[in-house]
């Protein structure tokens, strides 16, 4: 579509300042319509909803041109064909009213009735500058003085198309071979009317049709048109869920076979990517493993002879022993993390019952005496997870609680709060004795290697937060969310709280 | 403690680590013979015999899952695969070759020891008195560690007989993964679930005629495994 903005709007604003005098509400009123306008601009709208238009539109304009041309084909061909019947008919009138009036030559009047016998009626004659009609429907004052004149002074046949009540009639004059005589005849064209009627009414109905069937074909062809283009959103989609492996089919259509291709391309080149970032996770893996080994392997020989040694040596030992389990630990998460990064968890899922899961995580966590409370229904809650994660990330809030919570953590298991029936999540709530979370630091707080404000508080020579931020990623990973808030019963001390989803079973 | 004169064959290619290891396995009793490669490992198995072999997967040469199958097809000797990833598919491929467990690096050498004493803890006459135990064509005899299948001796590595005979022992009975990983295994409750799929899987290419196809070692869907006749 053209962008009429511009000629429109200005003579109208042309003419309202001039109106009121004042042409700044005018300029105004002119942009509003230009904006109003431009909204209709094809470049807003989706391309399923321009193909389709275009579709209703070149039909619809189709289909009127079609129609209007079989109509006024049909209206010509009908009328010629009446015209020529009715002048062969007035002609042959017209003789025998000739030979009636060369017979009788005293007026029209025996000839007029010679006619009516014959049924025809709507007959004028004028014969030495009488006017005689053979019905009251048609008189000479029914003729067109045009026709009138042709036929009397010019003495030419002619013959002239009149609507009268919205009736169509042809009226016939014929120049009659006596002086001074003329016959006119009015033949109705009532039925070529109808006629043409009851074809217009086809076409109109044949209009709406054709119309439709564009729209219904506009629908499928712009249906089929973007369905390159949902298949590669959804493809999109996948490769960003970590279905890297998704290509798109490449089909013989030229245009469509380049998007095809060049996705596809984008893909393996991720995928490549991806691969190789998980490639060199496992690599730094192994490279920060093998030293490690080394460490914990001649640690334990050492610790297992602390008792031969000197009270200044046991002291190092047990910093060595102490940091090289850190640094075993700050590995372990920063693997795992990067794992995270490069996409290349895969959960090891199982159907796990929440409550025994979080008690044998406790049983193993650093601190096996925390109390875990599990409410009645939480007894029946079922989720499917991967086991040793999700008691790592119970163990990874334990340990929050011992490092920064000031011990004497306490675990609640129970069904979600402000959840209807069928219960869809479980709640896992890990409270401490720290000094709490201030508001302005909850979110803070899941970050990696969360310091600054947090830090200065919440911090100890333990933990270089990678523990949370695994926390959130676990629990994403598996369909849940994390959050921290004050402990529910107005002490001091946070309360994280992993909702994850889950079903009650009967048990 | 381990049992005094318990050999174990240590294979890794990081010396500094087989020393460390070496040391940290002879303060828990074992004796432990290295070798730095798949090659030198192959050599010192004829001649010393060990009763555990340590295997690194990343060897160079003969890497570790070659030198899994290699060992595989003469002996029946315990192997536990060392890997530096856990979560990708290198512990279910050591599996598959035949390893009977995995330790992920770095690990505690006190953790090894027990898992070696796991896998070497012998087997408990099942039902006293009972000399053999039979399930349609298969035929066990727990005090001679011998599996018959129509008559004709099969040859199970020492955890496939013991996760056979663990399943024999209630027979119709689930065993779920983790009751499994803890009587075969010795595992606690976060014990890896695959060790348990792999070695089924492993145990019914010998004992079950069409494998694709189990009578004996069933899969009860979301439960476990159980066996039947």
């Amino acid at each position: 579509m053209t962008d009429s903005t511009g000629a429109n709007a200005a003579p109208d604003a042309g003419g309202d300042a001039s109106a009121n005098g004042d042409p700044v509400p005018s300029a105004g009123w002119a942009q509003r319509w230009g904006d109003r306008l431009a909204s209709f601009r094809m470049g807003r709208l989706g391309l399923r909803t321009r193909v389709l238009l275009m579709f209703s539109l070149g039909s619809l304009l189709l289909a009127v041109f079609l129609s209007g041309a079989a109509y006024s084909f049909t209206r010509n061909s009908l009328v010629t064909q009446r015209d020529r019947v009715g002048v062969e008919g007035a002609t042959r009138n017209a003789t025998l009213a000739s030979a009636e009036l060369a017979a009788r030559p005293v007026d029209a009047s025996p000839a007029i009735n010679q006619l009516q016998e014959q049924g025809i009626e709507q007959t004028v004659i004028r014969y030495q500058d009488t006017w005689r009609a053979g019905s009251p429907l048609f008189t000479q004052d029914d003729i067109p003085p045009s026709l009138v004149s042709r036929v009397v002074d010019d003495r030419v046949a002619a013959r002239i198309i009149v609507s009268e009540d919205g009736e169509a009639k042809l009226i016939v004059g014929i120049p009659l071979v006596e002086p001074d005589a003329a016959y006119f005849e009015a033949i109705s064209m009532a039925d070529v009317d109808e006629t043409l009627d009851s074809v217009a009414l086809s076409l109109f109905f044949g209009a709406i049709i054709t119309s439709m069937f564009g729209v219904v074909l506009g629908w499928f062809v712009s249906n089929r048109a973007v369905r390159p283009l949902a298949e590669a959103a959804q493809a999109a989609q996948l490769i960003a869920g970590g279905r890297l492996d998704t290509r798109l089919e490449v089909t013989d259509d030229q245009d469509l076979r380049l998007l095809a291709n060049s996705f596809n391309d984008m893909a393996s080149a991720l995928q490549a990517r991806v691969e190789r970032d998980a490639r060199f996770a496992s690599d730094v893996s192994h490279e920060l493993r093998s030293p490690l080994m080394t460490l914990a392997a001649s640690v334990e020989v050492m610790q297992a002879r602390r008792d031969e040694m000197p009270e200044r040596a046991q002291t190092a030992l047990d910093l060595l022993v102490s940091d090289v389990s850190r640094f075993q630990g700050l590995v372990e998460d920063l693997l795992e993390i990067s794992r995270f990064d490069a996409g290349a968890i895969r959960l090891n899922r199982d159907d796990l019952l929440v409550a025994e899961l979080v008690r044998q995580a406790v049983a193993v966590s650093s601190v096996p005496s925390t109390p875990v409370h599990v409410s009645e229904r939480g007894e029946c809650l079922v989720m499917r997870g991967d086991r040793r994660r999700l008691a790592r990330v119970v163990a990874n809030l334990i340990d929050n609680a011992r490092l920064h919570g000031g011990g004497d953590a306490e675990v609640f298991v129970s069904e979600a709060e402000n959840e209807g029936e069928p219960l869809g999540h479980v709640w896992i709530a890990v409270e401490d004795h720290g000094p709490g979370v201030p508001e302005e630091e909850r979110e803070l707080v899941f970050e990696r290697f969360a310091r600054g404000g947090v830090a200065g508080r919440r911090s100890s020579s333990d933990g270089a937060g990678l523990g949370l931020a695994l926390v959130d990623e676990h629990i994403r990973l598996h369909g849940g969310r994390v959050w921290v808030e004050d402990r529910r019963d107005g002490e001091a001390g946070a309360r994280f709280v992993l909702e994850l989803p889950a079903e009650e079973v009967g048990i | 403690m381990g049992a005094v004169g318990t050999r174990i064959l240590a294979v890794e290619d990081d010396e500094r680590i087989r020393a460390a290891v070496k040391l940290a396995l002879e303060d828990e009793g074992w004796t432990v013979d290295e070798a730095g490669s798949g090659e030198e490992a192959i050599e010192l198995f004829t001649r010393s015999a060990p009763d555990v072999v340590l295997i690194d997967i990343m060897l160079p040469g003969i890497d570790g899952f070659e030198l899994c199958r290699t060992l595989r097809r003469t002996s029946a000797v315990p192997i536990v695969m060392v890997t530096a990833r856990a979560d990708t598919h290198d512990v279910v491929a050591g599996l598959e070759a035949g390893a009977d467990d995995y330790l992920t690096k770095p690990f505690a050498p006190k953790e090894l020891s027990a898992r070696i004493r796991a896998l070497l803890r012998r087997i408990r006459p099942i039902v006293p008195g009972h000399a053999k135990l039979v399930f349609g064509n298969l035929e066990i005899v727990p005090e001679e560690g011998k599996v018959l299948r129509d008559g004709a001796e099969l040859h199970l590595t020492k955890t496939e007989f013991r996760l056979l005979c663990e399943l024999a022992q209630n027979p119709g009975r689930v065993f779920s993964r983790e009751s499994l990983l803890d009587k075969v295994w010795g595992y606690d409750y976060f014990g890896d679930g695959r060790l348990v799929d792999v070695h089924v899987r492993r145990l019914r290419t010998k004992v079950e005629v069409d494998p694709a196809n189990p009578r004996h070692v069933v899969t009860v869907r979301g439960l476990g495994y159980r066996l039947q006749s």
